[in-house]
């Protein structure tokens, strides 16, 4: 098992290669500048220039991603990703201090997922066609086609101003941040900050893995080894619960790790509608600002974790399936 | 490969002394099966698939049931352990088990029945199995269940199964998975954990068709021995009328969701009435004869759901007659031997004439109709 992972990562060296390639590429030739939020007319023309010059702007492209690339990689040293282009903080320590929330809204977010949607969708594969069933794939479908910019705006709308409407003002949830002033670590407060925004990126997960986790519930049920466990005698509850369900959570299995980038990408429109101090808004703030240190990093991470979501996903079967040994 | 097995004749020896009269109900009978129709309502149209079966099988016999793909054996087979499922329902018939219709059990009771009274093999060795149990784990599940023995006993007994399937090294074998094995080995795990309990009747759907020929014969062979030791009824089911001769005793030939022909192993391949058993019988291959080709029943089965009325077989029979047009009543064309056809014993035209008219042909098939239909 060592052996695969090891021989995983170095497979996935020349992956991480060309990420940064087309990364570094695709910011550069996308219009806008870091300097542009400069060019006001107290800015002199020459003093952007010297700008350009500091940042490097100037230099050959291909010579301003060797160095961005060979120190990108020192991660032991703070200075390692740069500095923002905005607040000159160190992209790295400006990412760890972000990480925790992100993590915590998107681990939050995966648990519910699981804990509902495996339920929802053996439910629905049981009782097929049923009332049941078509109700849970209706909500599913929607749940699963919503933007989720939408839906995010309307559970902030909904949770955040029409909840506490209604209540007069008892009830409600917070419109913004991780957590209120003056209550800084408390962690009630934290989860109670957490309600909404993990409620709009739950959503989409939930649907989606409730249908896959349907469809292969359905598949496994007309299976020849469901009829062999029936035709033992077993009852129902073991038949299903032993038999059907073990097999058809294996590729719900490796959904664990493949989903960990969309909820990445998801964590990203979520903070920014809720105002949520993660990564998510840091990296649409900074591709704004064309802010490229902090874009690099974030994309750069991003790749990090389709890559490492994969080979958790492919270890993940390999522990629940006996038929794959690595 | 046809007649003539020793080990036919003298179980044939037996059951004739035992006398088992077919329908008879004189408590002979381990399972009777009555007027037993399992149809799919599909988009199509209603699938009959068993359409009015109606057979019994007598304690420790072993009862061939033949017929080609898609004539309704396996799930004639699924009905008995109440297998169906939609779009499939029995809709109506009785299966009788000690005085009790299992159609009429509960589910619970039903459970006890499946497994423990009746076990089932079924016809895909390869998929048959769960794949991420054990062996062992799946054959000591069958026990714990039945049994109420603990976890381990339960385990021991799986291993002891094996061995006597012959399993090699079983107790290594017992925690293997069933991708670790062979289709054949897997058979005989599927067989072990069919006959751990101590089953009454064992329903073996094709057990061997899967198989390649060494395997199939071995697995035949241990089925034989295994019958012997545990005293069970063995409902047998095959396409292949070679199996049939070295194992059954009794034969029901089906075609197209019902009985056409049953009858002992000995009549079926000396004296077949139905003209389907006669072509399926010409169709084996006979070792030493040269033939220009395989002489198989010309035609093809019909489409289920656009049956021929009157007699199913009729498109395809050389003996095809007018009266053929209505229904043939299912006639005890000789003691023991049931035909579903409208010759007579001697292979005659009936005497009713060639062609009478319908009701005549329905009263007279009514009269020659024995068992329930
Ligand atoms: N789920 C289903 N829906 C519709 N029709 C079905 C279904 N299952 C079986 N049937 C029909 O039932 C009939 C009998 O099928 P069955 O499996 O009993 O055949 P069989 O005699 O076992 O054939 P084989 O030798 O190929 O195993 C077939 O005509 C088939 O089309
Ligand atoms: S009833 Fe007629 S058609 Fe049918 S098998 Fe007999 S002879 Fe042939
Ligand atoms: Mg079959």
């Amino acid at each position: 098992m060592a052996r695969y992972v090891f021989r995983r990562t170095i497979q996935a060296l020349p992956i991480f290669f060309g990420i940064s390639v087309i990364v570094f590429m695709v910011i550069h030739l996308a219009p806008g500048s870091p300097v542009d939020r400069f060019r006001v007319p107290r800015v002199s023309p020459a003093q952007i220039q010297r700008l350009i010059e500091l940042y490097g702007l100037d230099k050959p492209i291909l010579q301003q991603y060797v160095s961005w690339v060979t120190t990108f990689v020192q991660v032991w040293r703070p200075e390692a990703w740069g500095y923002s282009f905005l607040d000159g903080q160190p992209v790295l320590e400006k990412v760890v201090t972000r990480a925790p929330a992100t993590l915590r809204l998107m681990g939050t977010a995966l648990a519910v997922t699981v804990l509902l949607a495996i339920p929802v969708g053996v439910l629905a594969a049981v009782k097929q066609y049923s009332w049941t069933d078509k109700i849970i794939t209706t909500f599913a479908t929607v749940g699963y086609a919503i933007p989720s910019f939408l839906l995010g705006i309307y559970i902030l709308f909904f949770g955040g101003v029409v909840l506490p409407q209604w209540t007069g003002g008892r009830f409600g949830f917070p419109l913004f941040g991780m957590e209120s002033f003056g209550k800084q670590g408390d962690v009630l407060d934290l989860a109670w900050h957490l309600v909404l925004p993990v409620t709009s990126l739950a959503i989409q997960q939930i649907s989606g893995w409730a249908r896959f986790m349907r469809s292969s519930m359905l598949e496994v049920l007309h299976q020849d080894y469901v009829r062999t466990a029936k035709a033992k005698g077993l009852p129902r509850g073991r038949v299903l619960g032993k038999h059907a369900l073990r097999n058809a959570l294996i590729p719900v299995v490796t959904l664990l790790g493949l989903s960990i980038p969309g909820l990445l990408g998801g964590a990203a429109i979520t903070e920014t509608i809720f105002s949520y101090p993660g990564l998510g808004s840091m990296f649409v703030e900074s591709v704004g600002s064309r802010d490229y240190p902090v874009v690099l990093a974030l994309t750069m991470l991003g790749g990090f974790t389709v890559v490492f979501g994969n080979l958790l996903a492919d270890i993940l079967y390999g522990v629940v399936d006996p038929r794959i040994k690595y | 490969m046809t007649a003539g097995a020793g080990t036919r004749r003298g179980r044939a020896g037996v059951r004739t002394a035992r006398g088992v009269p077919p329908a008879s109900g004189d408590g002979a009978n381990l399972l009777e099966l009555r007027g037993l129709r399992t149809h799919f309502f599909t988009r199509d149209g209603t699938v009959k698939a068993v359409d009015g079966v109606t057979f019994e099988i007598g304690n420790g016999e072993t009862i061939g049931v033949v017929g080609e793909s898609g004539c309704g054996k396996s799930i004639t087979a699924m009905s008995i352990m109440r297998l169906i499922e939609r779009p499939g329902q029995i809709v109506a018939g009785n299966v009788v088990m000690h005085g009790r219709d299992l159609l009429k059990l509960s589910d619970e009771q039903m459970r006890d029945v499946r497994g423990n009274q009746i076990s089932m093999i079924f016809q895909e060795p390869m998929t048959s199995l769960n794949p991420v149990y054990t062996c062992g784990d799946q054959i000591a599940e069958a026990v714990q269940l039945h049994e109420g023995v603990s976890r381990r006993q339960a385990w021991s007994r799986a291993v002891e199964m094996l061995q006597q399937v012959g399993i090699p090294d079983a107790k290594r074998r017992a925690g293997e998975f069933p991708h670790q094995m062979s289709g054949g080995m897997r058979q005989r795990v599927m067989i072990a954990m069919a006959l751990s309990t101590n089953p009454e009747l064992l329903i073996a759907d094709e057990p061997t068709t899967a198989l390649d020929v060494t395997i199939q014969a071995q697995i035949l062979e241990l089925m034989k021995a295994l019958r012997e030791r545990n005293k069970m009824a063995i409902m047998l089911i095959t396409h292949d009328l070679g199996v049939v001769a070295e194992m059954a005793d009794q034969v029901v030939v089906m075609y197209a969701g019902k009985v056409v022909e049953r009858s002992d192993v000995t009549t079926v391949f000396e004296r077949p009435h139905h003209p389907y058993t006669e072509g399926l019988l010409r169709s084996i291959p006979r070792l030493g004869e040269r033939r220009a080709r395989l002489e198989v029943i010309r035609g093809v089965v019909p489409n289920p759901l656009n049956l021929p009325t009157g007699c199913l077989f009729k498109r395809r029979c050389p003996y095809r007659m007018p009266i053929c047009d209505t229904a043939p009543p299912f006639q005890e064309v000789r003691p023991g031997q049931y035909s579903r056809c409208w010759l007579t014993p001697e292979h005659e035209p009936p005497t009713v004439g060639l062609s009478p008219a319908p009701e005549v042909a329905e009263e007279e098939a009514e009269r020659l109709t024995v068992a329930p239909r």
